[in-house]
């Protein structure tokens, strides 16, 4: 498994997502930059320049139209695929940590960060899928977290919740017509902050990763703890494979939080465990820090990571992937 | 007009006379230089046969002397390998031993000591184990008695 | 059942129990508040609230302060609910007993703890000392020895945590019992393994039974270490700070005032005396560390000894604590002494007395000197002259056959140091003294146990001021004696690996295994796992050396600090504390081969420490017996083992499918919820 390796950016990744095909990736890191590669090969198609601060966050819509993006600079912008031409900008008090499109791409979630003053949100836009029409100026609605703040969200299937992963270790489902609550569970440790949540294929599941060294398998639906991962190591990031019944987990300890900076100690490896028995079945090596983001790839045949040492690692399975049991 | 005439051919005759010498004389110079070209190109071919010969019996020396080494150090591995353990082929003629067979005969050998050793560690740690619980399954039955006392 | 009839803070056997309590555990009781007006509590209650989130999180509603109806004031207490029973537990400790001003200090109790102490009218107006306990035996301490499948225990001290584990190999060790704040020190197996040690700033706990249960404690405030006697019937406490009895009820008496030792008859919890720090001479001070321990057992326990540097050796009659001839033994110059770890029968005497070592350096018209000394009679059985002793240290062989001096020797211009060991043959006739001349110096000795093999670790003198940085290499080398037609020989050299980083050796406890590896080291963490009774290929070996030499793996540990065998000399654990450093802190669990079976890093790791084993009660004719049949035991450990793989596979096979089962259940509920939706 040769990986192909995109070196690009010049600051830590912050995420990276494939579109529906499989075919680009789109990365963000704490540079000023949203890159576009061929995932095949790992050729820039292109960079899409305008934000003013740290990207945070990156997605694309189905169709592969509209990018969205959200960064430190307080806004969210809206990109045409194809030409890189800036859509649309939103402005908000705080910077955007998260941004996701509905499964039809009509819908815009973002979650806001908190800030002296400011409360964390999430708020949801409508998305208008022509690129030469307007975009609307105000959010259809706003949820405001008082308690703790969310630091990621995402939709559901057919869009009917909007689940909200917080900061005290929580997950939360949301009425996504209106953002009324609906439920809160402790999913994860007191207090530990969950750092990704992404979806499973039909989005009725989804995986949480968390500095509690643990990544879960949640109903959307109950918010029921299906499975839980058992790491040596603070999560930044989870996702879940189709295809084959595993899930990708990466992190590490931040050369900063440890008290000395031994390589050996910062466990920069994505891990596959298998997702029904929870059991670890591999590692992949290679990057130099953290693993602070993994996307995989829609057909399962690959997976990508992006790294706090400033690369993306693309991976596609060889043989022996396919054919474990 | 006569005179003249006679003046003129012998004129002519020095004439051609002078050129004959001329000519002459060029021709020997002309043979000299060709005959020293030529002792100068065998003196030339003389030194390169000599050079190469030389350097022929250089390399054939290097190669005989390389040989020496391969065997020597060949020779060095082989009494190696048989101090060591039982080595189960008896080879007296090296001529047709190479390095690689060499290494892999060593490689092998290693294996095989690594296996007999990893073997005996086996049945050590199985003695040292079921020594252990023998013993404790006998100490077993003295415990109750160990608590009434 | 256990009667918790005491309010000592250390009772951490409640406070467990408490702990398991659901529901009222974040709920504190504060008392010792001003009396106030209804009008005034609004007030009261911010500035309460302001202190008690010093801790947690407790809001200004969730505090209930009583008003006395008749009186229309409150009552002098509140009830606060914090967020979790975390927070409960620190504000108990912390801010219980602290003044909220001038006339008003408050005491924070756990909900559940005045349930506990206020039910059943436990609480006296006056406080009566707890009746002392009398030592009942009621259950078997020696449980755990009775394992079928010959497993041992050991125990881990991580975070907050001590758990007691049985070993399962490369498995996830099996977890008996694991307390919060079980110590607040370290813990400590006695020599036998039967009592768990607990150290506390009121004092030690002992633990034990199969309950766990508290079986004995000594009062000693600010207590630092303990020592057991070898069969566990006394110990000596010790702490570096002087005793100032406490104005409370509490058992100690006067006597005990400005006392830094506290010797303790274990099964009674009777204080057989009380000792003072020796003051230290003022040319040594600083220089030394606190040698630890202190006070030494003799093998029988009958005599405890310390030593009065320079001057004497005191030696002590057990129990009765009386200076044994009613005056310590003068030996002018005396440095350091150890007693014979086992009771030793001296060539051509009938009666066996205890034997002790000491060593006393050069001084003026003497030379330094080596003595041996047999307890009770104080007669010197033996004594050798030594010259340019720059220092000695002394290593009795496990049974106490021998007798290892260790001596650091300086050339006469002391310009370079080199080692030789003196070794005693203590059983021989006239006790027979070997030389054994190094030109390294000797930084680490270790005796086979049972055995009459040694490693020694040497370093080659690095001359002064010419380099900085690297330690310099050590060599390892083997030795053993010589066997001559059955009697044993002199030492001779079996092995030297040079080249080397080692500085530590430990042996298996059973002896013929040792581990020789670098502990505690910045750059290197290599463990050298040999055997010296390797069977087979005996030829390259020197013949006449009872010995055969074998490196079974080399292996390493990153960080490691501290390695131990198991009591049997199966397994070897090798630990990263964080008390020595915070990398990668955890275990590695071996076999004795150095095979990897096991490692888990685990953060806050502490200490890691197998239970120990009394003696074998098998007789040697039994042993003998065992080890002649040992063909058919095997065969019976040979099935059950090839019994519990296949029902261990058969269970994670079941688990997995059962696992599977349930979540195709799932997914398929899920996919018809989402068709049905998706038509809808």
């Amino acid at each position: 498994m040769r990986p192909i390796i995109l070196n690009g950016h010049e600051r830590a990744l912050t995420q990276i997502k494939f579109n529906r095909d499989g075919d680009l990736l789109f990365s963000t890191a704490k540079d000023h930059v949203v890159c576009a590669w061929f995932s095949a090969n790992g050729e820039r198609l292109g960079t899409y320049h305008g934000h003013q601060g740290a990207l945070w966050t990156v997605d694309i819509d189905p169709t592969s139209t509209i990018l969205a993006t959200g960064a430190a600079d307080n806004t969210i912008r809206l990109w045409e695929v194809r030409t890189g031409r800036l859509l649309k900008t939103w402005d908000f008090p705080t910077a955007v940590k998260r941004v996701e499109f509905n499964e039809d791409g009509n819908l815009l979630l973002a979650v806001t960060e908190q800030r002296m003053g400011y409360l964390g949100t999430v708020v949801a836009f409508n998305i208008n899928s022509d690129v030469d029409g307007p975009q609307e100026d105000e959010p259809i609605f706003k949820i405001t977290f008082d308690e703790s703040k969310a630091t990621v969200a995402a939709w559901s299937y057919l869009t009917k919740f909007i689940v909200t992963a917080h900061e005290d270790g929580s997950v939360a489902t949301w009425d996504a017509k209106d953002g009324s609550f609906i439920q809160r569970v402790q999913a994860h440790e007191q207090d530990m902050l969950i750092t990704d949540m992404q979806m499973a294929a039909d989005r009725t599941y989804f995986i949480t990763a968390c500095r509690d060294k643990t990544a879960k398998v949640i109903d959307v639906n109950t918010l029921q703890v299906l499975k839980t991962y058992v790491t040596d190591t603070p999560l930044n990031t989870a996702a879940i494979t189709p295809l084959k019944e595993f899930v990708v987990l990466g992190g590490g300890q931040a050369a900063s939080e440890v008290t000395t900076t031994s390589q050996r100690q910062g466990k920069f490896e994505a891990r596959f465990y298998h997702k029904i028995f929870e059991e670890e079945i591999g590692r992949v090596k290679g990057h130099f820090g953290p693993l602070n983001t993994i996307a995989v790839h829609p057909a399962g045949t690959g997976y990508a990571s992006g790294g706090e040492d400033g690369y993306v690692r693309i991976h596609f399975f060889d043989k022996a992937y396919f054919d474990f049991k | 007009k006569e005179h003249q005439e006679a003046l003129a051919r012998r004129q002519l005759i020095e004439q051609r006379k002078t050129s004959a010498e001329e000519a002459i004389i060029k021709k020997e110079r002309e043979e000299q230089q060709q005959r020293m070209q030529r002792q100068q190109e065998i003196a030339e071919a003389e030194a390169k046969r000599l050079a190469e010969q030389q350097k022929q019996r250089e390399l054939a020396r290097m190669k005989a002397e390389q040989e020496r080494i391969r065997k020597e150090e060949l020779q060095k591995q082989l009494d190696e390998l048989k101090s060591t353990g039982k080595l189960d082929v008896d080879l007296t003629d090296l001529s047709d031993m190479d390095a690689a067979r060499l290494r892999q005969m060593k490689l092998q050998q290693l294996e095989k000591e690594k296996k007999e050793l990893a073997e005996k560690l086996r049945i050590t740690g199985k003695r040292v184990d079921h020594l252990e619980r023998a013993y404790r399954r006998e100490e077993v039955k003295l415990l109750p008695k160990d608590y009434e006392q | 059942e256990e009667e918790e009839d005491d309010i000592d803070f250390s009772d951490l056997h409640e406070q467990f129990e408490v702990q398991m309590e659901e529901g009222l555990d974040a709920f504190v009781v504060v008392d010792g508040l001003p009396v106030v007006t209804e009008e005034n509590k609004p007030k009261l209650v911010k500035f309460l609230t302001k202190r008690l989130n010093e801790v947690g999180r407790a809001k200004a509603d969730q505090i209930f302060m009583p008003i006395d109806e008749a009186t229309g004031k409150s009552q002098g207490y509140a009830f606060v609910e914090y967020e979790t029973a975390d927070q409960a537990t620190a504000a108990c400790k912390q801010l219980s007993g602290i003044a909220l001003d001038k006339k008003h200090t408050i005491y924070i109790n756990k909900l559940t703890d005045i349930e506990r102490y206020g039910r059943e009218g436990r609480i006296d107006e006056q406080y009566t000392p707890p009746p002392k306990e009398e030592y009942v035996q009621q259950e078997h301490f020696r449980w755990w020895l009775s394992d079928i499948n010959a497993r041992d225990q050991f125990i881990m001290y991580r975070g907050d945590n001590v758990g007691v584990f049985w070993n399962k190999k490369k498995d996830t060790p099996e977890q008996i019992v694991d307390r919060l704040m079980w110590t607040e020190m370290f813990v400590k197996w006695s020599p036998l393994g039967t009592f768990l040690t607990s150290m506390h700033p009121q004092g030690v706990q002992l633990w034990g039974g199969q309950s766990w249960k508290r079986i004995q404690r000594f009062y000693h405030p600010y207590v630092n270490m303990v020592e057991y006697s070898p069969k566990e019937n006394y110990l000596v406490s010790w702490s570096n700070r002087p005793i100032s009895l406490p104005d409370g009820p509490h058992p100690l008496g006067p006597e005990e005032e400005g006392k830094n030792f506290l010797v303790w008859d274990l099964k009674t919890g009777t204080l057989l005396r009380s000792f003072a720090n020796l003051e230290v001479r003022g040319e040594e001070e600083g220089k030394r560390k606190v040698q630890w321990p202190v006070f030494k057992w003799s093998a029988d326990e009958k005599y405890l000894a310390r030593i009065r540097p320079g001057q004497a050796i005191e030696v002590y009659e057990v129990p009765g604590m009386g200076l044994l001839g009613k005056k310590s033994v003068k030996i002018e110059g005396v440095v350091d002494f150890e007693w014979a770890p086992e009771t030793v029968k001296l060539a051509g005497r009938k009666d066996t007395e205890q034997l002790l070592a000491y060593w006393t350096p050069e001084m003026e018209n003497q030379s330094a000197r080596v003595g041996i000394m047999a307890i009770p009679s104080k007669t010197v059985v033996r004594t050798r002259n030594l010259f340019n002793v720059s220092d000695c240290k002394l290593h009795w062989q496990s049974e106490g056959k021998h007798l290892c001096v260790k001596v650091d020797r300086h050339t006469k211009t002391k310009k370079s140091t080199f080692t030789n060991l003196e070794f005693f043959r203590v059983t021989e006739k006239e006790i027979p003294v070997e030389l054994l001349e190094l030109k390294e110096t000797v930084i680490n000795f270790a005796w086979e146990p049972k055995g009459d093999r040694f490693v020694i670790i040497t370093q080659q003198e690095v001359p002064a001021g010419v380099q900085v940085g690297a330690a310099p290499k050590t060599s390892v080398s083997f030795y053993g004696p010589e066997i001559k037609k059955g009697s044993v020989g002199n030492f001779k050299l079996i092995k030297t690996i040079d080249k080397k980083n080692s500085n530590a050796i430990y042996w298996s406890p059973k002896g013929r295994f040792v581990l020789v590896g670098t502990v505690s080291s910045q750059q290197f963490f290599d463990l050298d796992f040999w055997d010296l009774d390797f069977d087979g290929e005996k030829k390259d070996q020197p013949t006449d050396v009872a010995a055969n030499l074998q490196l079974m793996n080399t292996a390493e540990h990153f960080g490691v600090t501290d390695v131990e065998w198991d009591p049997t000399g199966r397994y070897v654990a090798t630990s990263a504390s964080m008390w020595k450093h915070t990398m990668e802190n955890g275990y590695h669990l071996w076999d004795f081969k150095g095979t990897l079976l096991r490692e888990e890093h685990i953060d806050r790791f502490k200490q890691f420490l197998w239970r120990p084993r009394p003696p074998t009660m098998l007789s040697k004719e039994q042993q003998k017996q065992v080890r002649k049949n040992l063909r058919e035991y095997s065969r019976v450990f040979d099935e059950e083992d090839l019994y519990e793989t296949e029902t261990a596979n058969k269970e994670v096979i079941e688990a997995r499918k059962r696992a599977l089962q349930e979540w195709t259940a799932w997914r398929q509920r899920t996919e018809k919820q989402l068709r049905e939706e998706r038509v809808a």
